[in-house]
């Protein structure tokens, strides 16, 4: 083969390679920009990742539901799809799940089944986006501010996730506890 | 060793054992030889160098700076991936040396990873690892091809093993087949048949026999889900494919220990055997229903497959092909394994006259040889097998001590009769 065939091959790789990340950038500005935004409940907690670096797990309330209109081939591991609601405080609630898309306007996200119960017709599952990463030494305060607020049994601290869904794909955008992020918090304990 | 040659040559002309010329010519040829071939040590370092910045970058943007605004992590995200590849595109246009595109391949394969792992940050993209690094290998493996680089294609096949493990073997969730992982393979494979026509002694060639080897004995055992019991059954069909691939021509001509495939094969089988050896093993299995169409079968019987094709394949290309028994025991083992499922007794006894058998077997080949190596690793095969035994019989200590003295006493007395026998041969000749 000649050299100028290999580097016209080269540069379709060299375009897969950027549009790749490209595209997974612009598909998320679009989510952010044009989405609906919803707030999830949760709970941080920090593990972290050998290439991408420290984050924190979010365990959100939403993870299970009755599945009595669904099928019985749910398997764990299988992909699900989860409708929204929003309650009367403004939080994202669970309007039903299904396996497949339905004929509907409502908005919904994915979610991976981690088991399902054939006789109670109950099914678990994890919301996809449950990685918030954070800087290096940041991660593990975020999980202790987050602890300390939760320690104070004030039913008045709500920890939850801003996330904004469009066409089931959902991008992340922060943590906040009482409506402030969860950065104005790592700042403040620094500066103390 | 071109040194050494060369500082010999100066002792042989003081010593009038050659002339002039003929030293000139040996100095000349000796350098002409080395200038054919590229300097190897300095790909091995521009490799490294390149696989350890790039590696280095990974870790700094994985501190995830929280300082920066998104348009400036979205900027170092392509910088590194952009200066790869005007790096890598250079040397393919230029038709640079193997050095130059190996060592941009490494350091654009890690610029890669790099780049869609910032990104992750940046959005919080959700996705475990084994998702992170299917997308950076995918992205990376066409660099293989078009930059005919070897460093790339190892890289792939750790990687690829890394992918496998991470997704197969996640202990305590959901465990997935990492059928991509072949889809890998089969895409990285092409390269090394080329290597392997083109030049089967070269070091690198026999890296690449342990790497592909290594990898696929790790990751077969991800491909077990409910049916574990015909685990057994995948690796040891794994294992006399590998044998008798290693008794193609290929890897056979080369030295045992470039053979990675005869070595893991043998091993691989001995050591599994000596594992059904005991009773109890048997006798779980014997409880454990085992399903015919799971994917354990289906992999099971294609291994079958192509074993059994390797087999002929091998018998149909030697003129005088001797009996080796390694080559027919995934054939055995089917045997046995049915058997043994019917009546786990029967199973211990035929996998123990199995091993046993097998052992006798190598020590023969080893006498008739000559071979020291060979005759010690059949005796070995040996005494593990009694040495298992102690555990899972009611033998008296008394019992136990003699026949390890026994053993003991066996490798001695062979090995000098053999030592023996040589030096007897050794002068009549």
């Amino acid at each position: 083969m000649k050299t100028i065939h290999i580097f016209l091959i080269f540069i379709v790789v060299v375009l897969l390679q950027l549009f790749v990340p490209a595209k997974m950038i612009l598909d998320r500005e679009d989510i952010l920009k044009t989405g609906t935004q919803y707030k999830f409940k949760t709970q941080p907690v920090d593990p972290n990742d050998p290439f991408r670096g420290k984050y924190v797990t979010l365990n959100y309330e939403i993870d299970s539901a009755d599945a009595v209109a669904m099928d019985s081939t749910i398997h764990s591991g299988d992909r699900i799809l989860v409708y929204l609601d929003t309650d009367s405080l403004g939080y994202a609630k669970l309007h039903s799940v299904s396996k497949f898309k339905k004929n509907t306007e409502r908005d919904y996200v994915e979610a991976k089944v981690q088991s399902y119960n054939i006789n109670t017709k109950k099914v678990n599952f994890q919301l996809e986006f449950n990685r918030y990463y954070m800087e290096e030494f940041k991660a593990k305060p975020a999980e202790d501010i987050y602890r300390k607020y939760n320690l104070k049994q004030d039913s008045t601290d709500n920890t939850y996730a801003m996330v904004a869904v469009k066409e089931g794909e959902a991008v992340l955008k922060d943590i906040y506890i009482n409506d402030k992020s969860i950065h104005y918090y790592i700042e403040k304990e620094a500066n103390q | 060793m071109k040194s050494k040659i060369l500082n010999e040559l100066t002792e042989l002309l003081e010593h009038n054992v050659i002339s002039k010329d003929v030293a000139s010519d040996i100095s000349s040829y000796y350098q002409a030889k080395s200038d054919e071939q590229p300097n190897r040590l300095f790909t091995v370092f521009g490799v490294l160098g390149s696989a350890l910045v790039g590696l280095g970058i990974i870790l700094i943007l994985a501190h995830n700076w929280d300082n920066f605004s998104i348009l400036v992590k979205t900027f170092f995200a392509f910088l590194p991936l952009i200066i790869g590849q005007t790096i890598s595109g250079y040397s393919i246009l230029k038709n640079k040396g193997q050095t130059w595109k190996e060592s941009s391949g490494t350091f654009l394969f890690f610029a890669i990873g790099a780049s869609i792992a910032l990104v992750s940050q940046i959005y919080h993209i959700p996705g475990d690892l084994s998702e992170y690094l299917f997308t950076w290998i995918l992205l990376g493996l066409p660099l293989i091809y078009v930059l005919n680089s070897k460093a790339v294609s190892m890289l792939i096949i750790v990687f690829a093993t890394y992918y496998a493990c991470e997704l197969g073997y996640n202990f305590g969730t959901v465990n997935k087949a990492p059928w991509f992982y072949l889809a890998i393979l089969l895409g990285a494979i092409p390269f090394y048949i080329n290597l392997l026509r083109k030049s089967p002694n070269a070091n690198t060639t026999s890296i690449f026999n342990w790497l592909y080897a290594l990898s696929i004995v790790i990751v077969l055992g991800t491909f077990i889900d409910y049916n574990w019991s015909l685990g057994f059954v995948m690796y040891a069909m794994l294992f006399g494919l590998f044998y008798n691939l290693g008794k193609i021509s290929v890897y056979s001509n080369q030295q045992l220990r470039r053979n990675s495939f005869l070595l893991i094969g043998s091993l691989g089988t001995i050591v599994l055997l000596l594992i059904l050896s005991f009773n109890m093993i048997w006798k779980e299995m014997h409880y454990e229903l085992i399903s015919v169409y799971s994917q354990e079968m289906i992999i099971s019987v294609v291994l079958f497959i192509c074993a059994t094709g390797l087999l002929l394949y091998s018998k149909k290309s030697q003129k005088s092909p001797k009996f080796n028994l390694f080559q027919y025991v995934f054939l055995l083992f089917v045997i046995v394994f049915v058997i043994g499922n019917g009546n786990y007794g029967l199973g211990t006894i035929f996998t123990n006259v199995l091993v046993f058998t097998l052992g006798v077997f190598v020590v023969k080949i080893g006498a008739d040889s000559f071979r020291f190596s060979v005759l010690n690793y059949g005796l070995l095969i040996i005494s593990a097998m009694i040495v298992c035994r102690f555990f899972d019989t009611d033998m008296s200590f008394v019992l136990r001590g003699i026949l390890f003295v026994a053993v003991g006493l066996g490798f001695f007395l062979i090995n000098y009769f053999m030592l023996k026998k040589q030096k007897e041969l050794k002068q009549k000749l």
